[in-house]
């Protein structure tokens, strides 16, 4: 009996209440993202001849995922964005019902690094989506509805390939969210790369104000000529214009055969890497994405002192150095601290010891790595409040990878994945009674194999 | 060395030795055969019990239960026998090794399993020679074919092997010993191959684009100022381009030429003739010659025929996922006649029955592994074929390019009966479905009066276990058995 009350929520949240804390974000004022998907546009304006297709999802009680909860309410879904959201719509003629009453509407969730579920291997990965693979499936049934696949790091330079992907089972445009809206680097550096780095963000920022200037010095001198780009800046240049998010990670040490046992990326993020990272972050003048620093608990205050959001495997554990027991390690406490500190957090899974980094099917664990809300059991556990913990399965998560404009909550003119659940969506045995991604219902528990034997436990 | 070199030579002799011995019976005079009281699976209509079929000159004379057998016929009793049109079969690559010889090692993994059509998906890169011809690659002094017909193959396609487009495929006579003997038609289709990469993609969005522009070129009126314009050079050489684009495209339908390096000299000539003749009188035109000068591609004339209709694709998918995203490479209004041939249930990309309505949308037939599905990691049983033919997309099955495949198509055939499909259907999808395929379907493919007598005769129905394939007919000639 104690276990699940530590996870339901409470009633208090009712309220609309913004989250304590959060004032102190900096460093990311909302911003009017351009959106980097560029293709799926054009077709949407073709088909917006056809009158458009109306569902709401009615009656149940709505997480709008930016820590608010509305009771009894109805989502209104047209074609496949958000309409409204609210009590007593007025729902137009035609509309699709989905009833919801006496069950949980959530957004879909979004898992900040996965593998497999349709994803292919390597950019562009719009050409090489599986949309009719099984493990979306899998991932829909935990409630998954988008993820980064690929790759976000790269060594000594800003690179990375990788790309957002939504569970849009059966639908090769609707797969591929954005292509590159992460890019990464990995510390500690050595001086020389650190050098380079320094030089290329001003040689980027100095092209960003002469850009910007250009205009007015044609005016002026029709002759000036245009500022010439940096070679090889584009994808800081990207991360300037907060068209991509910078991901720092850890473990620029070489090659470490006992990093998989380790817990992954943690190894290496001891505080003086974590303010490395924090010192990037500030070269951009942008928060940075920090993954996985395990002894981020100690500097809760420098880290959001830079903006910079954290990535958190809640169930990896690092024991402590001996010599040094209280300064050390890991602690089951680390997202709550970050969150008191107003530092945007987003959970994901341990790294397998065979493969995985990333929440998927594929490794020898198997399928229990692709439940989001056990994973931030482990943050909650900690002490990590409740409504930040939803927000680090979708809006943190979806903020973190660059999409938060799309994706992550439930809020009008933003993608309509959904969840309907049959509990509270944190709680353990909470299953995913129907999934909706881009508007269409692509898994309904019942229909579905997997786990239509189970009926949720009563207590 | 020695020993398995003279070992190798034997059965070479050998096999050159049985091939000799299958070549079908003396060519048929003028004197009729008649089945009689023969259960004749026609395709084309009903099952007729007890009918007559009578066979004249190699072509079906009369079928039908009232038929009344001619004076002089010869006369086969086929009580209790069925029959039905020969196999044809729509992708093959029998013909496109070169023959192995390896009788004296025992083979693994069982009967038909030896050569998996492969080419699927990530071998290699994409090309795009939609204009080679595939039986210039031909090996075809090899028995393949005759054992093929042997065990009922009257027909059968030569796929070019790849993705993008690996080239123009061709229809073989399985009774021919050379080249020319055993090509009806060396460029019966073009082969497409869908590849879900990028670089696959763009191969077929860059080519489909090339060949509409081509195809509107060739649309466009030939302009009746042609003649006026002609002396100025630049205007004159665009137009002119349109007259020999027709005949190059043309040309190669007759089909005697070699295959890459000549459609593009052929079309060459042509221009620059004119254009020569139209030099002397206009000094300033050395310079500007070479630009309309710029030779078809052939691939891209190719297909522009295709989109014009004046030849017919064989699309390979590997899956609904692939289907998926050649809508996104190729526009759904580039429309050609074509089949698509999906060669393995790919269960864990969608196997093609999840892709109904696009489909249908194409209104095409659908070439299908003759096999069962799985639901992707279960062992639950799916029936693709049946639900695209309840949907009303005509099916036909792949039979396998080796005799112990074709040997077994009849097994797998009855499973997919046994499972729901209609007996005709099955039937129809390995003879009269891949006939249109492969545009043979005038001439073969069904029992109908006038198309050529490619038949089969079993002891019993062929879709039982009993029934056995007990004498083959090609053009209106018993194919011997070399046992």
């Amino acid at each position: 009996m104690r276990t699940p009350t530590l996870f339901v929520l409470s009633l208090a949240l009712l309220t609309a209440l913004d989250l304590p804390g959060q004032g102190r974000r900096r460093g990311r004022p909302t911003r009017a993202t351009p959106t980097p998907t560029a293709a799926p546009e054009p077709k949407q304006e073709e088909k917006k001849k056809e009158p458009k297709k109306y569902t709401a999802i009615v009656g149940g009680d709505v997480y709008l995922g930016t820590g608010q909860r509305l009771t009894g309410a109805t989502v209104l879904i047209a074609d496949d964005k958000i309409d409204k959201v609210g009590h007593n719509l007025e729902l137009p003629e035609g509309t699709t019902i989905i009833d919801a009453k006496g069950k949980t509407v959530s957004p879909g969730f979004v898992i900040v690094k996965g593998a497999g579920m349709g994803a292919g291997f390597s950019a562009p990965f719009k050409d090489t989506v599986n949309p009719f693979a099984f493990d979306i499936k899998q991932g829909l049934a935990a409630g998954i509805t988008s993820f980064l696949a690929g790759s976000t790091s790269s060594r000594g330079r800003i690179g990375g390939s990788n790309a957002v992907i939504k569970l849009a089972y059966g639908d090769v445009e609707g797969m591929v969210l954005s292509e590159n809206s992460v890019v990464g680097i990995s510390v500690p550096l050595d001086r020389s790369a650190r050098e380079k780095l320094e030089t290329s963000i001003k040689a980027a920022k100095d092209y960003l104000v002469a850009t910007e200037a250009y205009p007015a010095a044609k005016a002026k001198d029709p002759k000036a000529k245009a500022p010439k780009k940096p070679s090889g800046s584009d994808q800081i240049i990207s991360v300037l214009q907060d068209k991509a998010r910078l991901w720092i990670s850890f473990g620029g040490g070489g090659f470490n055969p006992f990093r998989g046992m380790m817990g992954g990326g943690g190894s290496n993020s001891d505080v003086a890497s974590i303010r490395e990272a924090c010192e990037i972050a500030e070269l951009f003048g942008k928060g940075a994405v920090i993954e996985k620093p395990m002894n981020a608990w100690l500097i809760p205050d420098e880290i959001a002192a830079t903006g910079s959001s954290v990535i958190i495997s809640p169930r990896t554990r690092q024991a402590p150095d001996p010599k040094d027991p209280e300064r050390t390690g890991s602690n089951i406490a680390t997202a709550a601290i970050l969150a008191k500190a107003g530092v945007p957090v987003a959970v994901t899974c341990p790294d397998g010891r065979f493969g995985g980094g990333g929440v998927g099917t594929n490794g020898i664990l198997g399928q229990d790595l692709n439940t989001p809300n056990v994973d931030v059991a482990y943050a909650i556990r900690g002490g990590l409040d409740d409504r930040k913990a939803l927000r680090a399965i979708t809006l943190d998560a979806a903020n973190i990878m660059g999409v938060g404009d799309r994706v992550g909550s439930i809020e009008a003119g933003k993608d309509a994945d959904i969840l309907i659940l049959d509990g509270d969506p944190l709680h353990y045995s909470t299953f995913v009674i129907t999934a909706v991604v881009n508007g269409k219902v692509v898994y309904e528990k019942a229909k579905e194999a997997l786990y239509r034997h189970i009926a949720r436990p009563k207590y | 060395m020695s020993m398995r070199n003279t070992n190798t030579l034997l059965i070479l002799s050998a096999l050159a030795a049985l091939t000799c011995a299958t070549t079908t019976a003396t060519a048929q005079s003028a004197r009729p055969t008649a089945f009689t009281n023969a259960r004749i699976h026609t395709v084309s209509g009903e099952t007729i019990e007890n009918g007559t079929l009578v066979i004249k000159n190699g072509k079906i004379e009369a079928v039908g239960k009232d038929v009344v057998v001619p004076a002089g016929a010869k006369v086969v009793d086929a009580t209790g026998k069925t029959i039905m049109p020969g196999l044809v079969s729509a992708w093959s690559a029998a013909g496109l090794r070169p023959p192995t010889v390896r009788s004296n090692t025992p083979q693994r993994g069982g009967r038909g399993r030896r050569f998996r059509p492969t080419s699927r998906g990530s071998s290699g890169s994409t090309s795009s020679k939609a204009a080679t011809k595939v039986i210039d690659g031909m090996y075809a002094r090899q028995p393949i074919f005759g054992q093929l017909l042997e065990v009922g193959v009257t027909s059968l396609a030569l796929t070019p092997q790849g993705s993008g487009f690996p080239g123009l495929g061709a229809v073989l006579n399985p009774a021919g010993k050379s080249r020319d003997e055993l090509s009806l038609n060396d460029e019966a289709f073009v082969q497409i191959g869908m590849q879900r990469s990028a670089g696959g993609k763009k191969v077929l969005k860059d080519m489909f684009e090339k060949a509409k522009k081509a195809v509107e070129e060739r649309e466009k009126p030939p302009a009746p100022k042609e003649p006026a314009k002609k002396p100025e050079a630049k205007p004159a050489g665009k137009p002119a381009e349109v007259k020999p684009t027709g005949k190059p495209a043309e040309k190669p339908k007759d089909g005697k030429e070699p295959p890459k390096p000549a459609p593009k000299p052929t079309p060459k000539p042509a221009p620059k003739e004119s254009e020569k003749k139209q030099d002397p009188k206009k000094p300033a035109t050395p310079p500007k010659k070479t630009p309309p000068k710029k030779p078809k591609d052939p691939n891209v004339e190719v297909l522009a025929d295709l989109l014009q209709g004046k030849r017919r694709a064989i699309l390979q998918i590997a899956s609904a996922a692939d289907l998926l995203h050649w809508r996104t490479a190729v526009d759904d209004d580039v429309k050609f006649p074509r089949m698509v041939a999906v060669l393995r249930h790919d269960s864990n990309s969608g196997t093609i029955d999840m892709v109904t309505e696009h489909l249908k949308k194409w209104e095409c037939s659908v070439l299908l592994p003759p096999s069962l599905s799985t639901l992707p990691r279960t062992q639950h049983l799916t029936h693709p074929a049946k639900k695209l033919h309840d949907a009303g997309i005509e099916i036909g099955f792949a039979i396998g390019e080796s005799p112990a495949a074709v040997r077994n198509i009849f097994f797998s055939l009855m499973e997919l009966v046994r499972s729901g499909l209609p007996a005709d259907v099955a039937i129809k999808a390995v003879t009269q479905v891949p006939a249109k395929a492969l545009g043979i379907d005038k001439r073969t493919g069904t029992i109908e009066v006038g198309k050529d007598a490619d038949l089969l005769l079993f002891s019993g129905d062929p879709l039982s276990p009993v029934g056995k394939l007990e004498q083959v007919w090609l053009r209106g000639s018993r194919v011997e058995s070399k046992k």
